[in-house]
Order: structure tokens, then sequence, then C-alpha cells
């Protein structure tokens, strides 16, 4: 009986262990923690590199396949099933998806670092401005959203085609069979879960930095390392409260202001900002970034010191490969009843397309303060404060105080929100794609999730989050390779199912209406 | 009722029947959209012409030419009908109040719907199907005028959902690809091209086989 109650949880129990070692290792053994992290950062320069480029391009090049190829007619679910939610919606909710506190917290660090620092060439020039920018889109844009389309998609056919479990060993069905229910499929849902726990923790632990960071700019509270854990500590008090006490409705609205917020300061930003710099900003860069995307795609330094690219681009790779299952399956969600062809336009090319806005309107508002007026201390103030980059900046535009006020609800809202729904994420991840996860198992990964990214501010702050990031994430990039494999398997068997022809007829439904969809 | 009282989701009594809101649309004249929870025909009506009314355990009423009562004793099986009375929808969820939906599969801590959400046992009451003895039908608002016939006198099916001569099934086995043709129907037992013969019912679960088209229709 305990045995059978053994095997069921291995996933959840073994998952769990791995992280208690990480983190009791990171409160005894800081320095031997922070020893070990930088020996895997410069292994991961020296070793790993290549694997998450190639990975991270073939993903891109794999995505754009689809695309074109004769499997985009076939529909994410029955042939007769039509999309929960109209396209604006669906839309609107994908690039809310890829949105966060990522995106707020580098929009602006992001590009004026590169300015000072930039991958090649001289700082503080004009160049260098151009550079920021153009490797700002080459992080944010194709590469990111090309890997959500790959889990995404393989993730929606196996639940709604397949008729699986929402685990990640679900998706290699085509390839495994019946084994994704033994060891092999066991280890994938660990190493999802173990990346994602760390994929996380990276977005807390900066979440954390910058909610300090706003409250250091807005009321003069001390910007330390304690003041950093109690904000994780009250964040985690807050969600554990809402999982408890069904206020899971309160964390959606909270969601949906987020995204309000988002725009709301985008526009203010658009309007009170250098609007015609921006606009300029947007198309230039979009030129550099299409012209230079190959190279930029492979790009490493066989001859020189990789350094640049390890913190910046494998960081990225890593990042967003370790945040996969968490977007992926939200992306599944809500995509049932598209088509494949659909599916890769909405959640590769949009999102690209919005979050390249995004970082115009910032990062190009930004950049125009410290090269326009050659601001070169403001600059390398920026540089050196990376999470109180954004407050820095509202400082410098008219209506700053509201600006402000605003970014800092608008990342402490996207703390609370990211917290509380990774729960749900990681207790589905964690009992084998079920869609009710217990509360214990939710509360105890809202717990874990926030002691790991306590262990890793406490161990060295950004640069270990990087790292940890890095590590972490490497197995399951290796498990995104074979996943592609699956998924083209996955979908040469529907072909079977849904021939090209059949899309072009007229399906009178047996069903209920879709005017009656939400009966 | 006011307007701004008004919601999608809400349980209505209009022109003595019951019915379901499923779109409000302020600026129109007729705002409110209504769906008839009997056959599910659609109506349009104003908040001033509707009642408000919160279904509870042992209501019975008539959903899709069916009668149902909502009972708390039993947990949902597989094929139940469901109506979600305490909604507190999960971050991958979509439903929300009175929604009425079917259970794709049963687990330990509640249901997952074929809508792909997962709804927790204490969020949702049982639609069985007939009329429980001690239930309180609730389909009209004023019974009293309404003949007894009209009550009880439902097919168990609803005839367009029936299998018919050219439809065209596919089988929902992940693991053998099977689509045919009806083509005979003898009282209960359905024959399908490639020599298959299925009970009708087995032919109607959702679950094991899909409709795809009637050939008539193409």
């Amino acid at each position: 009986m305990n045995v059978n109650k053994l095997k069921e949880n291995s996933v959840f129990i073994i998952s769990l262990l791995l992280t208690l070692i990480f983190i009791v290792w990171g409160i005894f053994f800081t320095d031997l923690l922070t020893k070990v992290t930088d020996t895997i950062y410069n292994a991961s320069i020296d070793y790993l590199g290549w694997v998450y480029i190639g990975a991270t391009l073939f993903f891109v090049i794999f995505s754009i396949y689809l695309l074109f190829s004769k499997y985009g007619h076939i529909r994410l679910g029955k042939s007769t099933d039509r999309p929960d939610f109209n396209t604006a919606s669906w839309l609107a909710m994908l690039f809310g998806a890829g949105m966060g506190i990522g995106i707020v917290y580098w929009s602006v660090a992001e590009p004026v670092t590169h300015y000072t620092t930039p991958p090649y060439g001289e700082g503080y020039t004009i160049d260098a401005a151009n550079t920021a920018m153009k490797y700002t889109f080459f992080h944010w844009g194709l590469h990111p959203w090309a890997i959500y389309t790959v889990i995404g998609l393989a993730l929606a056919l196996c639940q709604y085609n397949k008729k699986l479990p929402a685990a990640i060993s679900s998706v290699f069905y085509p390839i495994l069979k019946d084994k994704i229910y033994g060891p092999i499929g066991k280890t994938i849902d660990i190493l999802s879960v173990f990346a994602t726990v760390f994929g996380i923790a990276t977005s807390l632990g900066l979440g954390a930095l910058q909610v300090t960071a706003g409250m250091h700019s807005i009321f003069g509270a001390p910007n330390t390392l304690p003041v950093q854990l109690i904000v994780i500590v009250v964040a985690t008090v807050i969600f554990l409260i809402s999982i408890n006490t069904g206020l899971e409705k309160g964390i959606q609205y909270l969601s949906n202001a987020a995204m309000i917020i988002s725009f709301a300061i985008l526009l203010l930003i658009l309007i009170v900002g250098p609007t015609l710099t921006i606009i300029k900003v947007f198309f230039n860069t979009s030129g550099l970034y299409i012209n230079d995307f190959v190279q930029m795609s492979l790009r490493m330094r066989p001859f020189g010191e990789g350094e640049w690219i390890a913190s910046w681009t494998l960081f990225y790779w890593a990042w967003w490969i370790a945040w996969a299952p968490f977007v992926g399956m939200f992306i599944a969600r809500i995509s049932r009843g598209r088509t494949v062809k659909e599916f890769v336009i909405g959640v590769l090319i949009v999102p690209t397309l919005g979050t390249c806005i995004w970082m115009s309107i910032f990062g190009g508002s930004a950049l125009d303060m410290v090269v326009d007026s050659g601001n070169h201390e403001l600059a390398t103030y920026i540089k050196d404060n990376v999470s109180l980059a954004i407050f820095t900046f509202f400082d410098h535009l008219p209506l700053s105080s509201v600006l402000s006020i605003m970014g800092f609800a608008l990342v402490a809202i996207y703390y609370v929100t990211v917290a509380d729904t990774s729960t749900f994420v990681l207790g589905m991840l964690s009992e084998g794609g079920t869609l009710n996860p217990s509360n214990k198992i939710k509360m105890t990964w809202g717990i874990i999730q926030s002691a790991v990214a306590a262990v890793l501010l406490i161990s060295g702050g950004l640069e270990v989050l990087q790292t940890a990031s890095i590590a972490a994430a490497f197995p399951f990039a290796i498990i995104m390779i074979f996943m592609c494999y699956s998924l083209l398997k996955g979908l040469q068997s529907e072909l079977i199912v849904q021939p090209i022809n059949k899309s072009h007829r007229t399906v009178v439904r047996k069903t209920m209406p879709s005017s009656f969809k939400n009966i | 009722m006011k307007l701004y009282q008004v919601r999608k989701g809400q349980i209505v009594y209009f022109q003595n029947e019951l019915h379901k809101v499923y779109s409000v649309k302020p600026m129109y004249r007729k705002s409110v959209h209504l769906m008839k929870l009997r056959d599910l025909s659609q109506h349009l009506s104003s908040a001033a012409e509707i009642d408000k009314y919160q279904p509870k355990e042992l209501d019975s009423f008539i959903f899709n030419k069916n009668i149902y009562t909502l009972s708390k004793d039993r947990k949902a099986e597989e094929g139940d009908y469901i109506l979600i009375t305490h909604p507190n929808p999960d971050y991958l969820d979509h439903y929300s109040l009175n929604e009425i939906e079917v259970v794709a599969s049963a687990e330990s801590k509640g249901v997952v719907t074929s809508k792909s959400n997962g709804v927790k046992h204490n969020e949702y009451l049982l639609m069985v199907p007939g009329r429980h003895e001690h239930s309180n039908p609730i389909e009209y608002r004023d019974i009293q005028n309404i003949d007894d016939s009209s009550l009880n006198d439902l097919s168990n099916f609803n005839a367009d959902m029936l299998p018919s001569i050219g439809d065209v099934y596919r089988s929902n086995d992940k693991d053998e690809s099977i689509e045919a043709m009806v083509i005979a129907i003898q009282g209960n037992s359905v024959f399908l091209g490639g020599n298959l013969e299925l009970a009708l019912e087995e032919l109607m679960n959702i679950e094991k086989w899909e409709f795809l088209y009637n050939l008539l229709d193409q």
C-alpha cells in the first residue's frame, strides 16, 4: 500500500528531495555552493554553450518548418473542435504569458548595460547603442517564443489529440509508448520539475531584487539582502493564504490588472517619452535583427573570452528553457481548436512583435536619455544598479512618481501571480499531469521555490541566479531536442486521421452549436 | 432585475421558463441574450423581463430535452453532466458559475471535464438523469398552470443527435485509426462500413467515437 503510494508520488518525492538537498547545501555550505556554481558557470561557457546555442536556433528553424509544412492544417483536438477563445483574446493571453517580472526587470537595464559593455566594439558609442538594441531584440525575440512553440504544441497535441495526461512525459508517447508511465517517463517529469523550480526561482529572485529596489526608490526603504528576504517571505505568505482560502479568483483579477497596468505604462512612456526616437528605434533595430539573425544566433568566441555570451545569451536561453514547461502548459491550455499553422503564427510571430515593441519603447527611451544627452554617468549608474534601473529611468521622465508607483505595483503583482500560478503547474507536473493537484503539494512547492530563490540570493544574488538556471535547465534542453522528434512523429500519425483534403470540407457538427459553447 | 445585476452564466426565469444568460450586451435594446435550458434555443430579452434563480440540491429541470435532478450524494463519473455551483478555478481552468460540463475522467480529488477543466468535488452538483421523487421541479416558475404531461413526456435522446445513414465516424482509439460510415441501422445496432457492428450506446459514446460529417452534407 505504502510502496504503491511512494511509486505514485515518486516524481514529487524525488524532485522535492533534489531541491531540498540544494537548499540545505545553500544554507549550510554557502561558500561551497558559490564555488560550485562558479565552476559550473565556467564549464557552461566552455562545454555547454554550443548545446544551448545550437538547440535554440534549431527550435526556431523547426517552428518555421512546421508553419509551412504539410502538418499546418492539423487541428489541436478533434477535427470538429473550434477555438475556446477568439483570436484577439488568445493573442493577448499569449503575449501575457511571455510578460512578467523579466521583461520589466530587463527592458531598461539590458539595452543600457549592452551600451556600456557591448558584445563587441567600443562602449558608449552610437554603434554600441544600435548593437545594444539589436541584442535585446535577439534575446527577447524569436528564440524564446520558438522554445514555447515547440513545447506548447507538443503538450497540446498529446493532451487533445492523443488524450494523454498533461505531463511532460506524455509528449514522448509517440516514441516511448507506454514506457512514459515507467521510470523513463518519471525521469523526464523529474527533470522538467527541477528545471521549472529553478526557472521560477530565478524570476522570483529577480522580482525580490526589484520589489526591494522599488521600495527603496519610492519609500526610502533600505535596498539590502535582509529586506529582499522579507519580501520573499511576505509574498510566500500571501500566496499560501490564497491557495488555502479559495482566493484564487483574486489572483486571476490581479493577473488581469497587471496586463492593464503594463499597457498603461507602455502608452504613458510612448506619449511622454521620445516618441519619434522610439519609432525609429523599432524600425532600425528590426532591420538589424533580421539582417544579423543567423550571425547572432550562432555567435560564439572560440578564440577569446566568452563571458559576455555566457552571462547574457546562454543565461537567457537557459532561463527560457527552464520556463518552458510553465509557459508551455498555459499556451497548450488556451490553444485547443487551433490549427498547427494558426498556433505557430500566434505563438512565434505575434508575441515576438509584441516584445520587440515593448523593448523599443523602454530600451529606446532609456538609450535616448544616455546617448543623446551624453549622460555616461547615468548609463554607468544603471549598469551598476541593475535592479534599480527601471526606477532610475522613470525618475528622468515626466510623471515620474506616477510611473514609479505603477511600475512598483506591476512588479509586486507579477511577483505574487507568478509565485501562485507556478505552484499549480509544479503540482500538475509532479502529480502525473493531474488537473486537480492537491493543496498540500501546491503549498509545498510554494515554500520550496521561495526557499530556492532565497538561497540563490544569499549565495550571491543575480550572478548565482543566472548560473543556477544555466545548470538546471541543461538536462531539459536535451529533453526538448528529443521532444521535436516526438512531436514530428505525433503529427505524422495525426496526418492519417486528419488528411489535408478534409480541412476544406464543411463539417456539420453533431455536437452542441458553437454559440452554446459556454453553457 | 436591473441590467447591472445581470451576469453571464446566471440561471434566470424568462416567460415562466428556465433560461441561462450566455451574453450581456449593454448597448442593445434587447441586452440579455438567453438560452432556454429545455431545448437550448436562443432568446433575446431585457433585464426587466428576467428573474434570477440559483439552483440547489434536489432541484430537477430539463436540459437539452432530458430531465436531470441535482445531487450531492455521489461523486461524478465519466460521462456524467455536472453543474458548477461553487466555482474556484485554478490557474489553467476556464469555467464560471452555472456552467454545465461533461466529465471526461474522474479522479480522487475532483473531475476533469471534456473542456480540460479540473473541477474539485466540492465545486459542482451532479446532474442525475431522471426526476427524483422528492425533487423540486424548477423548469417553470409558475408550475400550477403547466400540463403534467409536458413535464415528463420527453424522449431520452435528442433525435438530431442520433446516427443516421451516411454519417462518418472516427474511432478515438489512439493506437488504431478507424474511420467508417453508417450503412444500416437496425433497432439498437448500427452497422458501419468495414464490417463493423456496434451498439447505439457505444457509437454515441464521445470518448470512443467522434462524429465527423454526413456524406450527404458534403
